[in-house]
């Protein structure tokens, strides 16, 4: 399949009478990583809860060529992990859909219990798979809600905030396994950051938003130096 | 500059509640009637207090056989109990169920709390016989009346935002269900299991003064023969020590959860 993953025209987004965007038209391509930029309030979330179809837009369309619909995933700002769950439950819970009630009612398969600690490994989290979430730091737990949307094997993946809680280091590896994990499938990523330096050393083009103006986002490419 | 309140502030809901409470109290007073007769409750009380001690160990091993049975009734109706209320929950919780299965079971459970558990004793003896089976449907019965209703309470309060996150990766509403609002609410109901068990131990003390097995058919024939006062105070003594060793427990593993749900995230 070719072309762009995902297609805003004329996009409008309001919320409870305020606009926070209008008229943006956007187009992600495959293997891209776009940053969203702005102060709180700017629409970012909105933004993104609109492209992943969880809110309707006020004006103008969006459309997805993704061949089902678990190949869009989201990573969520407030993480909504399940607490009395361990780190481990919490990211196989990115497998569900791929299997029916009754074969995950006594517990998940053993490949995908092998795929969720291999992700857990990579994101620093292996000796925490079996804690409880609610024992984990905030740092922690956003780690433990990356793994699991990654797990669900998104195409294109939309990711509020996912390194806020980060220490620029560890931001930093976290976006740059994201990006591979996503890219290297020929997926696309669409990632609310307020870090200029990781939008620089990650994103392919940055949006930005005005949260005073509704028609003053800008678009931009960034352009990467050679070798970087 | 002091400023004074005016006096009508202290009349909110608790104050006016309070003192309802208290002038029902005192207005009640008269309702509370003695025998008339001019008896020595000193002595009276001191007589029979004397009665009890010292506890009669000659009765111990009749009496563990007793408790034994008390606790086995206490667990098998716990454990039926957790069962039919987890489902029946599921069904009462107004974030769940729909509006036309969530009254009919809410009403089903209001009528089963009515009935207090020693009538559901005498009314589980006249159907099964005086044996231990008679205490297990009555504290089954008893217990589905309360645990359905903690249960689905707890449903109800416990964050939902896992929940409808799985939902959003994908899963399907059981799935999302159990891997998404269960595990939030499983520490709360698991704590009400505890200490609907404590209850148990000592309900199932009771009814066997109906027939319903158990150490209560003891403290009942000691309690009916003459001279027997100290053998019924070897049984309480004995009812207190389980009592307070599966508080104590409850109270430790019930902190243990509350701990570990609150976490330390730094």
């Amino acid at each position: 399949m070719t072309g762009p993953l995902i297609k805003a025209q004329g996009l409008g987004l309001k919320v409870e009478d305020r606009w926070l965007i209008k008229n943006l038209d956007l187009s992600l391509d495959r293997g891209s990583f776009l940053a969203v930029t702005g102060p709180s309030g700017s629409g970012k979330t909105t933004l993104l809860r609109t492209l992943a179809g969880e809110m309707e837009a006020s004006l103008g369309s969006v459309k997805k060529q993704l061949d089902c619909h678990n190949r869009l995933a989201m990573i969520f700002q407030d993480l909504q992990l399940a607490d009395g769950a361990t780190a481990l439950t919490n990211v196989l819970g990115g497998s569900l859909e791929r299997h029916s009630f009754l074969s995950t009612f006594f517990g998940f398969p053993t490949h995908e219990q092998i795929e969720a600690n291999v992700l857990l490994t990579q994101f620093g989290l292996a000796e925490k798979a079996h804690q409880w979430t609610s024992t984990l730091s905030r740092g922690e737990r956003q780690r433990v809600a990356v793994c699991r949307t990654l797990l669900t094997r998104p195409l294109l993946l939309l990711a509020d905030e996912p390194v806020s809680s980060l220490d620029p280091n560890l931001a930093d590896k976290v976006l740059a396994k994201l990006k591979d994990y996503i890219t290297s499938n020929d997926g696309s990523i669409v990632c609310a950051l307020h870090n200029d330096d990781q939008v620089a050393k990650f994103a392919d083009s940055v949006l930005h938003l005005d949260s005073t103006d509704p028609c003053g986002w800008k678009l931009e490419e960034i352009k990467k130096e050679e070798g970087t | 500059m002091k400023r004074e309140l005016p006096w009508h502030s202290r009349f909110d809901l608790l104050g006016v509640t309070f003192l309802l409470f208290l002038l029902g109290a005192l207005g009640s007073l008269p309702a509370v009637e003695g025998s008339g007769r001019n008896l020595d409750y000193w002595g009276n009380i001191s007589r029979f207090a004397s009665q009890f001690f010292p506890p009669d160990w000659s009765i111990l091993g009749r009496t563990l056989e007793g408790i034994i049975e008390t606790v086995q009734i206490a667990l098998v109706s716990t454990l039926l109990a957790i069962i039919i209320s987890i489902v029946l929950s599921i069904g009462a919780a107004r974030t769940i169920a729909p509006l036309w299965l969530l009254w009919p079971i809410r009403m089903f459970l209001n009528l089963i709390r009515t009935i207090p558990s020693l009538l559901w004793a005498l009314l589980a003896v006249v159907i099964v016989g005086s044996n231990p089976l008679a205490g297990v449907i009555a504290l089954t019965f008893y217990s589905v009346g309360y645990l359905a209703k903690f249960f689905s309470e707890a449903f109800e309060a416990t964050n939902t935002d896992a929940q409808k996150a799985l939902c959003s990766l994908g899963a399907s509403p059981l799935q999302a269900f159990q891997y998404g609002l269960w595990p939030n609410a499983r520490p709360i109901i698991w704590s009400h299991c505890l200490w609907m068990l404590e209850y148990n131990v000592r309900s199932a003390s009771i009814i066997g003064y109906v027939g319903a097995g158990g150490i209560g058919l003891h403290l009942k024939l000691y309690a009916e023969s003459a001279d027997s006062w100290n053998k019924f105070s070897m049984v309480l003594l004995c009812i207190l020590i389980i009592v307070t060793i599966l508080d104590f427990t409850g109270e430790n593993i019930r902190k243990s959860i509350r701990d570990k749900l609150e976490g330390n995230r730094n």
